[in-house]
């Protein structure tokens, strides 16, 4: 008992001399440089892109990177949760307009300069207003990419079936869908079991109806409201499609009804071009050829569809500033945003990319002449309830049946008179 | 006084047993609960808290567009408390009466029954979700099979068989949680009692109705309170199978639901609403404890001393 006592204090004595001596040299070495980053995205299904890239970044620079995606619905409220309880990534994907705007104005983004992104100084207004703050007006994200929306289609299933000149207006449109349905193949793979694809959906094939940008700055400015008949005939349009989706489409899910188009099942779907890389990591040899959603009339304007699809920011919490801003300056490089365009089908906000790929390359071309923003998402993102909340859910209710376009034309419109003050009063 | 030495000691032992759970219970629901209490009586901008706003998230949240979502999801509640009353809870009653019947195998179907309980939810939820698949799922092959295809259905698709569904893959999965609790009911009751109403001659129908079922109003209390607390905080198996908005068009959603979304917010709302989402929170919290409170009280009055 006497000896291992003996002992005892003998080894606590050896350890307090051992750390009076170590602690000062320990002290006293460099700090070591912070050499991994986090890194979150709502993209899942880019997962393998990301973290190809994040190699070479780490062959480059040292630095590792662990890139995190969250199921694109939920990553919202487990970034807004994670940067309020003071934790969170140090770099991230910040979604566009007023998507984050509450994260942003609440001060955890690092407000980024052209000094730290030269690349930013190479962008145009329109492009970094998508990730800049709404009540603070500053930087807080890189615009990584341009997203438009048309209709895709497979050339091959519409030879099948016939089709021998693509559809310009609604009407001929609706012609088309009904004659390859006759043929027994899926018209178009979109269904309704997804709420927030019907609502891009509709941003594809609705400014033709309500009138594109000159409807956009009226109710901008609040000259023109939701219940505008034009704007009940561009929901209604979305009912239309209805009959040519896929059988019992109120059951069929995001990734069932791409899958349908992309395993050439559906001869049309009408939705993004991030939709592509999906498409192709399903079917490799997919032909996607794309054309702007059909006029509402002959004679009427094409529109097509964009907006920011967000940025990359850093966290204001980050230890590692320095190692974050080598990330997005990575993030901004055109060896990133080639290899993006070309694997993932980005259209990116750097000019000096050049896109391969047939459809992505129409869909830019498309952007000077018939490019129209995205209404809910540029426009009305930035209060609640935006008029995405009652559309989604609304449109699944017009799609099933158990509402009108015009009662969804009310409710978006006292959505948005609730809050945005150019429209108060007005019904 | 050596006496109450003991009785101190003791005492200060059994604070030192409770202190780990009363501290967990305290940092993990108390604080919250009543910091959410307090949430709800102020102006939000995200998670940032404002200024004082008195009773102005409680009047957001009945007014457009959160009322009719809160009414909406408040039917379902209640909805899904009766069907799990009265489907789920009397088939658990009629399972444990068939196994304390059982002379043979009960340990077996005891196993077999309460197996689904003790399964991770997520798995259930997408095991049921493939099973449940419009197009390849095997239940619409099986009924396309049977000669009538014209009860394949979108059945989590469809608002009108989405919430229907949902309470049954809750009644496959949590069943075998009241028969656990009825059969340990059963077993508690003497024999003495079910053999003298046999020499008296009741028949099996009437000893179950006149003995058995009385006597088991301790098990039921548990159960009814259980089932209603369980229906009005239904979260997970809504959320996995129909995600945080109810689909489809609201017909799976929930208060729980609808209070995750507007706290957290979600990708289509861009910004969330922490006050409305706190006001709906003290509304639960009310709700589930009044009524607990309330319907435990009434069903021990009419508990029977065995």
């Amino acid at each position: 008992m006497k000896i291992s006592q003996r002992r005892a204090r003998g080894l606590v004595a050896a350890a307090i001399a051992a750390s009076v001596i170590a602690g000062p040299v320990i002290a006293s070495m460099p700090a070591q440089a912070a050499t991994e980053l986090t890194f979150w995205s709502w993209r899942t299904e880019d997962k393998a892109f990301y973290e190809e890239q994040m190699a070479i970044f780490k062959e480059k620079t040292g630095i590792t990177v662990k890139f995190t995606p969250y199921v694109n619905t939920e990553y919202n409220a487990i970034l807004s949760t994670a940067l309020t309880a003071g934790s969170g990534p140090d770099v991230m994907q910040i979604r566009p307009y007023g998507g984050m705007s509450t994260l942003s104005d609440a001060g955890n983004f690092l407000a980024l300069t052209t000094k730290d992104v030269p690349a930013l100084a190479k962008m145009s207004p329109g492009t970094l207003a998508g990730v800049q703050g709404y009540t603070v007006k500053k930087q807080f994200g890189l615009p990584y990419a341009t997203s438009v929306i048309g209709v895709m289609y497979n050339p091959e299933l519409l030879k099948q079936a016939g089709v021998k000149a693509l559809p310009s207006t609604y009407e001929s449109f609706i012609r088309v869908l009904a004659q390859i349905k006759a043929k027994g193949i899926i018209p178009l793979g979109n269904a309704t079991g997804n709420a927030p694809s019907l609502e891009q959906m509709w941003a594809a094939v609705g400014p033709t109806f309500y009138g594109g940008t000159p409807f956009f700055n009226d109710v901008v400015k609040g000259t023109r409201t939701f219940t505008d008949k034009n704007f009940v005939a561009s929901l209604q349009a979305v009912k239309d499609l209805v009959p040519y989706m896929p059988p019992t489409p109120a059951g069929v899910d995001y990734n069932t009804a791409r899958g349908l188009f992309a395993n050439e099942k559906a001869a049309f779907y009408i939705g993004g071009n991030y939709e592509i890389s999906y498409f192709r990591s399903l079917n490799p040899s997919l032909n996607v050829a794309w054309m702007p959603a059909p006029a509402a009339a002959p004679g009427a304007k094409r529109y097509v569809t964009t907006w920011a699809d967000g940025g990359f920011g850093i966290n204001a919490k980050t230890k590692a500033k320095p190692e974050a801003i080598k990330l997005l300056n990575f993030l901004a490089s055109k060896d990133f945003n080639q290899a993006a365009a070309d694997q993932l089908g980005w259209i990116p906000t750097a000019p000096y990319i050049k896109i391969t790929d047939p459809a992505i390359s129409k869909m830019q071309k498309s952007l000077a002449s018939q490019g129209t923003p995205f209404l809910t998402v540029v426009g009305f993102r930035f209060g609640t309830p935006t008029s995405s909340v009652i559309m989604q859910p609304g449109f699944q209710k017009l799609t099933a049946g158990t509402t009108t376009a015009a009662e969804l034309a009310k409710d978006v419109q006292a959505a948005i008179a609730s809050w945005y003050a150019p429209q108060k009063g007005k019904s | 006084m050596k006496l109450s030495g003991i009785k101190r000691e003791q005492r200060k032992f059994r604070w030192l047993l409770l202190s780990p759970g009363l501290l967990i219970i305290i940092i993990f629901t108390s604080v919250p609960a009543l910091t959410t209490l307090s949430y709800a009586f102020f102006e939000w901008k995200g998670f940032v808290r404002g200024s004082w706003a008195g009773f102005e998230n409680f009047d957001r949240l009945f007014s457009f567009p959160f009322r009719d979502q809160f009414l909406m999801a408040f039917r379902h509640n209640i909805l899904v408390f009766i069907a799990i009353m009265v489907l789920q809870t009397s088939l658990g009653l009629l399972i444990a009466y068939a196994l304390f019947n059982l002379t043979r195998g009960q340990r077996f179907f005891r196993t077999v029954t309460f197996l689904p309980v003790i399964f991770s939810l997520v798995i259930v939820g997408y095991m049921w979700q493939i099973l449940l698949d419009p197009y390849y799922g095997p239940i619409n092959l099986i009924v396309g099979e049977l000669g009538q295809p014209t009860w394949a259905k979108a059945w989590l698709g469809d608002t009108a068989t989405a919430l229907p569904t949902l309470v049954f893959i809750n009644l496959w999965r949590w069943v075998g949680f009241p028969a656990i609790i009825f059969l340990a009911g059963l077993n508690a009751i003497s024999t003495d009692y079910i053999e003298a109403a046999r020499i008296d001659g009741a028949s099996e129908g009437k000893i179950f109705r006149k003995i058995l079922f009385p006597l088991l109003a301790p098990s039921m209390t548990i159960i009814t309170v259980l089932t209603f607390i369980g229906a009005f905080e239904w979260f997970d198996l809504p959320y996995i199978l129909g995600g945080s908005n109810g689909s489809p068009a609201g017909a799976t959603d929930t208060l729980a639901l609808m209070f995750y979304r507007l706290s957290f917010g979600s990708v289509d709302s861009g910004a969330n609403e922490v006050g409305v989402g706190s006001a709906l929170g003290v509304i639960i919290f009310t709700v589930v404890g009044v009524g607990a409170a309330v319907g435990s009280k009434l069903l021990r009055r009419r508990e029977v001393e065995m």
